[in-house]
């Protein structure tokens, strides 16, 4: 199985919602997909390609957006998906996968705490490693975040 | 019955890490738990992104010392990713006698701390003694006995001579036939059998919905090991081979690591024989171009990723760290439930948890007023 077929899969299902779609190393696939989407390409890839690993949810701020790329395995077809999906900085909220990868609950809450994210429907959002004192609103990992008065 | 809280941690003698454990128990069974991590949180993936890669190879192996190696080589493998480096043949053969030896001492330490919660203490006393002979080596090889500092981007550090090579085979050999009587005593005896066969279960379709990682999931039947599925350094030409047990109890997990470090004694042997001579190392870029760079390898706990985001600098954008231990801590909250409280140090100990490795993420006092670094005396005076 080569990463084209997995692109071609998901864009049958996906149409235009795919906008990019390339194999960048033998075992790797770059996919980015219009925000709200990413819930339908992991059921296109669990329905074709049976098990799925999620390696983890990345959230990174690039200052303009910020970028939420799921890292998924598949164990048959022996690919690893990155799977991509932009969020404008002023509206930090998508669509949580916890009912399709049960293993995503804590990514979830991770990318929620240091990033801001809200996943709807996770049915647990809460703070995961920071402790309990700290300020409501401060999302460290965020580029302008200010960190002096908690360090 | 109505149920009540109890409550293991942060501070408890069965956790050798700060953890703490919500549990939900009627009588003596648990119903449900829930989970508090970070209370070692140092915000290293934050750290990082003030740091020369060069500099983060430091920082990124001290994530967690006891797989150290592993967490070097991600990191590294990372960065060669975006560079697109190729490797010397030898240093490739060089990665995988560190990492295994890594992943040798690793196992052995926890099936030794089995052996000390399941009430069996001359087992930790042997296994601990064996260990010594592994870290041993592991100073000669690199320099130090716990964090090695032994990759680079491009190779490794250090190479090996003729006798360093020689008394590796000799104690590798050694070892195995300790690790064989052992695994005949963690699969034949009364006092291991009766307190991990069948107890914290962890069903083949759980691991996989829970993305269960490394010996725990591959204790219940998922063939699923990045040495095998997505070779690194050397392991393409190791003929390396997958070890996984049905079972699905604590019973199989430790039986995982029994094999597996008897098959990481044989990968350490093959690679010396297998192992060409040449350089061992290539000058590395001075900058990580832009783009993104991914790296998996199968540390010992399970598998562990690096994502990095490059930005045309000597530091990186944005580095992800996803370690083994994380992502293992749904599936052993499947494991306590319907379990009894008696059980929960060796369902908890078959995860071989690493808590250090769990909490590593953001914040780190990096700013203050003005952005600066911190400096390894703050670095070392924090951690004591």
């Amino acid at each position: 199985m080569n990463g084209d077929e997995v692109v071609k899969a998901v864009r049958e299902v996906l149409g235009s919602s795919l906008l990019e779609g390339v194999t960048v190393k033998p075992n790797r696939v770059n996919m980015v997909v219009d925000k709200g989407a990413h819930r339908r390409a992991i059921e296109a890839l669990k329905s074709k390609f049976g098990e799925v690993h999620l390696f983890s949810i990345v959230g990174a701020d690039l200052k303009d957006r910020l970028e939420l790329t799921y890292n998924l395995w598949l164990y048959e077809a022996k690919i690893h998906v990155m799977l991509k999906t932009s969020l404008p900085l002023d509206g930090l909220e998508i669509e949580t996968i916890t009912d399709l990868i049960p293993g995503s609950t804590l990514y979830e809450r991770e990318v929620y705490e240091m990033l801001g994210v809200l996943f709807k429907g996770h049915p647990n959002l809460k703070r995961l490693f920071l402790p309990e004192d700290w300020p409501e609103g401060l999302w460290p990992l965020r580029k302008n975040a200010k960190l002096e008065e908690v360090a | 019955m109505s149920s009540i809280d109890l409550v293991i941690g942060p501070q408890h003698p069965a956790l050798h890490e700060p953890e703490r454990f919500l549990f939900k128990v009627e009588g003596e069974t648990v119903i449900d738990v829930e989970p508090r991590i970070g209370y070692v949180h140092r915000g290293i993936e934050k750290a990082l992104e003030n740091r020369t890669f060069v500099q983060g190879v430091y920082l990124a192996e001290r994530v967690c010392g006891i797989c150290n190696v592993a967490h070097s080589l991600c990191y590294v493998q990372a960065m060669e990713d975006i560079c697109e480096v190729e490797l010397p043949e030898r240093a490739k053969y060089l990665r995988v006698i560190a990492h295994e030896l890594n992943r040798i001492h690793s196992h052995i330490l926890l099936l030794g701390v089995a052996g000390e919660l399941l009430g069996f203490m001359t087992l930790f006393m042997l296994m601990w003694r064996d260990r010594e002979d592994v870290m041993d080596l592991i100073e000669r090889l690199t320099g130090n006995r716990v964090n090695s500092a032994y990759n680079v981007v491009g190779g490794v550090r250090r190479d090996i001579d003729s006798k360093l090579a020689e008394d590796l085979r000799k104690v590798m050999d050694r070892l195995y036939e300790r690790m064989v009587r052992y695994k005949k005593v963690f699969a034949n005896d009364p006092t291991v059998r009766a307190r991990t066969v069948g107890v914290g279960l962890l069903s083949r379709a759980k691991a996989v919905d829970l993305c269960a990682v490394g010996p725990t999931t591959r204790g219940s039947g998922v063939k699923a090991d990045v040495r095998d599925y997505l070779p690194y350094a050397a392991y393409e030409d190791l003929d390396f081979k997958l070890v996984s047990y049905e079972e699905g109890d604590v019973w199989a997990r430790l039986m995982v690591r029994v094999d597996e470090t008897l098959e990481a004694i044989e990968l350490i042997k093959r690679s010396l024989d297998k192992m060409p001579s040449g350089p061992i190392c290539i000058k590395p870029p001075r900058v990580i171009p832009k783009g993104e760079g991914f790296s998996v390898v199968e540390a010992p706990r399970g598998d562990l990723n690096y994502h990095v985001y490059g930005k045309g600098a000597s530091t990186p954008d944005r580095v992800k760290i996803r370690t083994p231990t994380y992502a293992n801590i749904p599936a052993v909250c499947e494991m306590f439930k319907g379990g009894y409280i008696a059980d929960i140090p060796a369902t908890l100990v078959s995860i071989d948890p690493c808590f250090a490795c769990t909490d590593r993420v953001a914040i780190i006092n990096v700013e203050t007023g003005e952005r600066r670094s911190l400096t390894i005396e703050e670095l070392t005076r924090r951690g004591k």
